[in-house]
């Protein structure tokens, strides 16, 4: 298998994550956007020489490390190695070759070691703005997204093209930003391959391939292992989502075939003209996610994980949209393949799958600030997360990606709105013997003096997060424009003194809720997280409406 | 006169008495009494006086460092408080950050707030982002909850966290002083004054658990005074912070949530010391202990400082798992890596070290108490490097082929490998988890370890210490004398000093410097005031000025030192930047986003040592011989040597083992220890990296 003992195997291995790691650090130091320093939706990977992805940055965003194999393969299928010199970076937003839409830029830099290619860093980041309707789900077609970049190249040995960022700052709302994430990613990627030279230096190898070899194997097996000692078999499981006008049907049939399992999408809705189309690519990536979480959670992420899941589903069902079919809010129905995936594993491991979560809305905010600044941010929100065998679900938890909520005071700085109200959701939660997590409802007004466009990107508007075992489902999502419902994937405009309300869902529940523990309830009662009236309804609470004593 | 330090850990509770006129120092170690702290503390003291032969009313100072802050907060020891909190925002703690701290780990846990659901009230009140006044205070309100806060629910302490205070915290000054007069024995702490930084979530839980702890500090503090004037104690009593300066009762009380983690900054502190005197700008202070090891950067003479700090972690010791608390504290890694940590085969085939650990019970295997996972402690020993006879300055035996057993049974088996072999992947999975986290630090702080030397201390720290400064290219180590109380001697050179910092975004282009010296100059008022409430004399305090500074738009800030006037930030800014980051320059406009404003007293003994005389002995180093592994040369016999009897200017060749009462030293080939004129033992480190 290859030259290495466990004992030099895991330090080497560990080296490695902490050069993504320190990567990823200073990439969210450097970024200008949001999404980047205070939500982490990036990714760092480091790749070897024959681009198998080997360590990645451990706050990466999930669903990255099932797309970025990929993402490389195609980057230097269009730059091969031998074509690249020391210095040099390529990107692309393509969704087909990255992360499923425009807003992700992939950036990718080949490190070199006396002379050649011994392995590439690739970082990803959400960027603030790339033109088009800006990020909202409303485009009929990708054209009407944003500018879609081929693979460039952006630094060529050292030297930035001056031609594609005055490029891009002429096709984006707010160029500072959007290159100043162009240079954070530039500069992580430079500390990637210094890090590693370094390392390499260290240890006197010439090399990564052989360490690479051995932590491949070993993560494959990891994960080979844990799906073998599930029963063979085929299990289907199907949810409905929100889509356009009409709702959308998504279908999963997983199949256990020894130690590999393959998921196919056939059943699942066609794509619509509408931006929450969803490349097989993101697809894939989340049900990778899911049958990690369930089997191998400990094992950090690697082309090992990967290849023992294979997917397939028909050209064109929403699950594998294909150009020119908009993607920019592919998230929206994208996300929902964790819990259709966690639905089919609940049919073999029920007591490690978790309920589904309320999980979290994205809203795109542009305009002028009071003070004349251009505005484009995006306002993440959770709901709350579906519980699990043993534990309540944690109030206003993202999933299943990982996008951090903006802090009221921060968001205010921002963007001149005034946030009057971010509370719990009380009753939200999913009753059962464990209970879902509690969503939240956030009331702001526009204090700007001007109008603002927002675009809204999230679900759960008509189909709650499902309980498990016998556990209810949370309530539902809404969204308002002064106190008016309105379609949750839709643009609007924001005049002063207009007020947005997202009303956030609570998770699933876990199990009957009639088996909760009294005392539980009782506690639910006394902090509010329930209603007297609901625990009554829900759970038969006979106790007081009264001041509840503490312990 | 003489002075006192002592310092409560969690095991053991460190004590030293110092001569002022001669700096002879005399050490006492005994067990931290959990029941009542106090109690170790009059008991290490009259061990002290006894074998100091020094009367109590010879003491002129007490320095006191205590975990006291951490423990409550760990175990929940605190008060009932409340809260008053701006109209619509009563969840934002349990809101939280909205963040998940694993992503494949399904199953997280976060502790609970201090202050839970049911005792926080909303108030009619309201104040702009950028500090404008805008719904007015409800001044009833205000009296109200907090009236039935203390009726109804029994409270004893009250945080006020209102939205944007950082920016103006004109109505948390009003409401305090509302409920001040109205309950003049309620304890009140204002999010603004505890901490003033921007980002609610974390201001606020900072200042409930700065209210939820200071009945307790209050308690204490008063306990432990009333005991020390009852066997005759006149002198001043002052109490360590987490930043590594001291401060009086009357601060301490005001604000506890600053005595978090007094003890590990105190090591720094004194390792800072040995950077003056040796005359290293740049070093690495390293502590390991039982079950952790924690790590600080010393650049010129100072530890690094940072502004968060998190606490109670849930989830081991998992960043994100725990409560943020704003204060200025040095700034540690700490890695959940000790003598007690357990290791095993990890998910993946290889050896995972931590961060679960053995604790004192029951312990590694080797102590015999039951244990049956191999630990760290265990795979030094089997390694040779430990002897099991005179382990802890012989008082207590270990058992080898216990150990030997565990390691087999959990490590070496399952992975096939010799058991020597698994004890080596033991010891260097933790170099290298140390290494690691050493280099992600320093060089997110821009900190050049390469031409540093690094200080080792702790009871497992010296075993490490060396080829983990050959992984990082560190060439020196220095183990200072006394290292097995390094914190409580920390605290007889801890100055007083106060660290004020506010949240003020500000574009440099734009900054009138009238308004800039005014900023700071308001700061020092406040900083000053509290030095002089100790008596200390403006003339001699010093004022240090640093700046958070960004590109307008980012997120992360670099810290720049500043002066009194704003000349000459822009290049200091680009400076760090380069050395952080990138060699590109940005065409952006900076800004300021943090205020920070530190006046310090003078050092205790600055330029003078502390003197070990009577711990040295004479005779021969020289113990013996014993098989230890090296993985240069395999089990090789290994000189072993006493500390206590090595003069200055003994010079070691290694490969040796060096031992002291309790802590061993390991230097491998090519290595050379010295003794210098301090009795610091320095090792010059040429060993190779390779695993």
């Amino acid at each position: 298998m290859s030259g290495y003992d466990p004992v030099s195997l895991g330090i080497i291995w560990d080296r490695l994550i902490a050069i993504t790691d320190e990567t990823l650090s200073s990439l969210v130091r450097t970024s200008f956007s949001t999404n980047v320093r205070e939500s982490y939706d990036l990714s760092c990977m480091l790749f070897d020489s024959k681009m198998r992805s080997i360590a990645q940055g451990t706050y990466s965003v999930p669903s990255f490390t099932g797309t970025a194999p990929n993402t490389v393969r195609l980057m230097l299928e269009k730059h091969p190695p031998h074509t690249l010199r020391d210095g040099d970076v390529l990107a692309t937003n393509d969704p087909w070759i990255g992360t499923g839409h425009l807003y992700d830029i992939n950036v990718l830099r080949p490190i070199f070691h006396r002379g050649r290619i011994v392995a590439y860093s690739l970082s990803i980041t959400h960027l603030p703005d790339i033109g088009g309707l800006g990020f909202s789900a409303t485009a009929r077609q990708i054209y009407e997204e944003g500018l879609r970049l081929p693979v460039v190249k952006l630094v060529e040995q050292g030297r930035p093209n001056p031609l594609l960022f005055e490029l891009i700052g002429l096709n984006v709302r707010v160029p500072e930003q959007t290159l100043g994430d162009f240079h954070a990613n530039i500069a992580c990627n430079e500390v990637a391959a210094r890090l590693l030279v370094e390392f390499l230096e260290e240890h006197g190898l010439t090399d990564i391939d052989a360490v690479a070899d051995a932590i491949v194997a070993n993560s494959e097996k990891a994960l080979r292992t844990a799906i073998a000692a599930m029963p063979d078999g085929t299990y289907h499981h199907a949810i409905d989502v929100e889509g356009g006008e009409d709702s959308l049907r998504l279908a999963i049939k997983l199949e256990v075939i020894g130690d590999r399992i393959h998921a196919d999408f056939t059943g699942t809705s066609p794509v619509l003209n509408m931006g929450i189309n969803v490349p097989i690519g993101y697809t894939k990536a989340f049900v990778v996610y899911a049958v990690k979480c369930v089997t191998t959670p400990a094992i950090p992420n690697n082309i090992g994980c990967v290849t023992p899941i294979t997917v397939s589903a028909p050209d064109n069902c929403i699950l594998n949209a294909l150009p020119p079919y908009p993607t920019g809010g592919r998230h929206v129905i994208g996300h929902f393949v964790n819990p259709l995936t966690m639905g089919a594993l609940a049919q073999i491991v029920p007591d490690k799958v978790q309920a589904e979560s309320g999980m979290m809305s994205l809203v795109n905010i542009q305009g002028r600030h009071r003070d004349g600044r251009g505005v484009s941010s995006i306002y993440f929100s959770s709901g709350g997360f579906g519980a699990l065998k043993g534990i309540d679900g944690l109030p206003t938890m993202p999933s299943p990606s990982n996008m951090t909520g903006t802090p009221v005071e921060v968001w205010e700085d921002i963007t001149g709105m005034t946030v009057r109200r971010k509370a719990l959701r009380v009753d939200s939660g999913g009753p059962g013997e464990f209970r879902g997590g509690l969503g939240q409802e956030i009331e702001m007004v526009n204090d700007t003096g001007n109008e603002l466009t927002i675009s809204c990107l999230s679900g759960r508007t008509q189909f709650a997060a499902q309980g498990l075992a016998g556990g209810a489902a949370g309530a539902l999502r809404a969204c308002l424009i002064n106190g008016e419902a309105v379609h949750p994937k839709g643009r609007y405009f924001l005049k002063p003194g207009d007020v947005l309300t997202l009303v956030e869902p609570g998770g699933g529940g876990f199990g009957s809720a009639a088996r909760r523990a009294p005392e539980r309830v009782a506690e639910d009662v006394r902090e509010g997280f329930v209603t007297v009236e609901a625990a009554r309804r829900d759970y038969g609470f006979t106790g007081s409406t009264g001041r509840v004593p503490h312990p | 006169m003489h002075r006192i330090a002592v310092d409560i850990g969690g095991t053991f509770t460190d004590c030293v008495l110092m001569d002022e006129a001669t700096g002879a120092v005399t050490l006492h170690k005994l067990l931290t009494t959990p029941d009542d702290p106090s109690d170790a503390v009059l008991a290490g003291v009259d061990a002290l006086l006894r074998a100091g032969g020094v009367d109590i009313a010879d003491i002129s100072t007490l320095v006191h460092g205590t975990t006291l802050v951490t423990n409550a907060l760990i175990e929940r020891k605190g008060s009932r408080t409340g809260m008053l909190v701006t109209a619509g925002m009563r969840d934002i703690l349990d809101i939280g950050r909205e963040r998940r701290y694993d992503l494949f780990d399904l199953r997280l846990a976060y502790p609970q707030p201090v202050v839970p659901r049911s005792l926080r009230r909303e108030i009619g009140e309201r104040i702009g982002f950028d500090g404008t006044r805008g719904e007015a205070l409800d001044a009833k309100a205000v009296v109200a909850a907090a009236r039935d806060l203390v009726e109804g629910e029994g409270i004893e302490a009250l945080a006020i966290c209102f939205l944007n205070s950082y920016a103006n915290d004109a109505h948390e000054q009003e409401a305090a002083r509302l409920v001040r007069e109205a309950l003049p024995d309620l304890l009140v702490s204002t999010s603004a004054e505890v901490f003033p930084y921007v980002r609610e979530y974390e201001r606020w839980t900072t200042a409930t658990m700065n209210a939820y702890v200071q009945p307790l500090v209050n308690r204490y503090i008063a306990h432990i005074d009333e005991r020390l004037a009852g066997i005759g104690f006149g002198g001043q009593f002052y109490i360590m912070t987490s930043s590594g300066g001291m401060v009086t009762q009357a601060t301490a009380r005001r604000f506890p949530i600053r005595l978090l983690e007094s003890g590990p900054a105190a090591g720094a502190l004194m390792s800072a010391h040995h950077g003056k005197v040796g005359g290293i700008d740049n070093l690495l202070s390293f502590d390991m202990g039982g079950t952790t090891a924690k790590g600080a950067l010393v650049r010129d003479g100072r530890a690094l400082r940072k502004y968060e700090l998190e606490v109670a972690r849930v989830h081991e010791f998992k960043a994100g798992s725990g409560l943020p608390a704003k204060a200025p504290v040095i700034d540690m890694i700490e890695i959940g890596a000790g003598g007690g940590s357990i290791a095993a085969v990890d998910e993946r085939g290889v050896i995972g070290v931590g961060p679960r650990s053995a604790g004192a019970k029951p312990g590694p295997a080797c102590y015999g108490r039951g244990g049956t996972e191999p630990t760290l402690t265990d795979a030094n020993l089997v390694l040779g490097y430990y002897d099991a006879a005179s382990f802890l300055g012989g008082k207590m035996g270990l058992d080898l082929a216990a150990a030997r057993a565990a390691i087999d049974k959990r490590v070496a088996g399952p992975l096939g490998i010799e058991t020597l072999r698994a004890a080596w992947g033991i010891h260097e999975a933790v170099n290298e988890s140390v290494a690691s986290a050493f280099r992600i630090h320093a060089s997110e702080r821009a900190f050049d370890y390469r031409r540093s030397s690094m200080v080792a201390f702790g009871g497992s720290g010296p075993a490490h210490a060396v080829r983990i400064a050959g992984k990082l290219n560190v060439p020196r180590v220095v183990l200072p004398p006394g290292a097995g109380v390094m914190s409580a001697l920390g605290l007889l050179r801890s100055p007083f000093s106060f660290e004020v910092a506010r949240s003020q975004r500000t574009r440099l282009d734009t900054l009138d410097p009238a308004a800039y010296a005014e900023a700071f100059a308001a700061m020092e008022r406040n900083a000053r005031g509290i030095l002089a409430d100790a008596g200390i004399s403006g003339k001699d305090v010093a004022i240090e000025r640093r700046l958070d500074m960004r590109y307008e738009g980012q997120g992360y800030e670099l810290e720049v030192a500043a002066g009194a006037t704003p000349d000459g930030l822009a290049e200091a800014f680009g400076d760090a930047y380069g050395a952080v980051f990138s060699s590109i320059r940005l065409d952006e406009p900076l800004e300021i986003v943090n205020w920070k404003l530190e006046a310090s007293g003078p050092e205790p003994m600055a330029g003078r040592a502390f003197r070990f005389d009577r711990d040295f002995v004479p005779g021969s180093a020289l113990k013996g011989e014993r098989a230890a592994y090296l993985p240069e040369s395999g089990v090789t016999a290994v000189p072993v040597l006493d500390r206590y009897r090595l003069r200055v200017g003994a010079v070691v060749e290694g490969p040796a083992i060096i031992e002291e009462r309790e802590s061993t030293l390991v230097i491998g080939h090519g290595d050379t220890a010295t003794i210098d004129q301090h009795l610091n033992l320095v090792v010059d480190v040429r060993g190779a990296t390779a695993s």
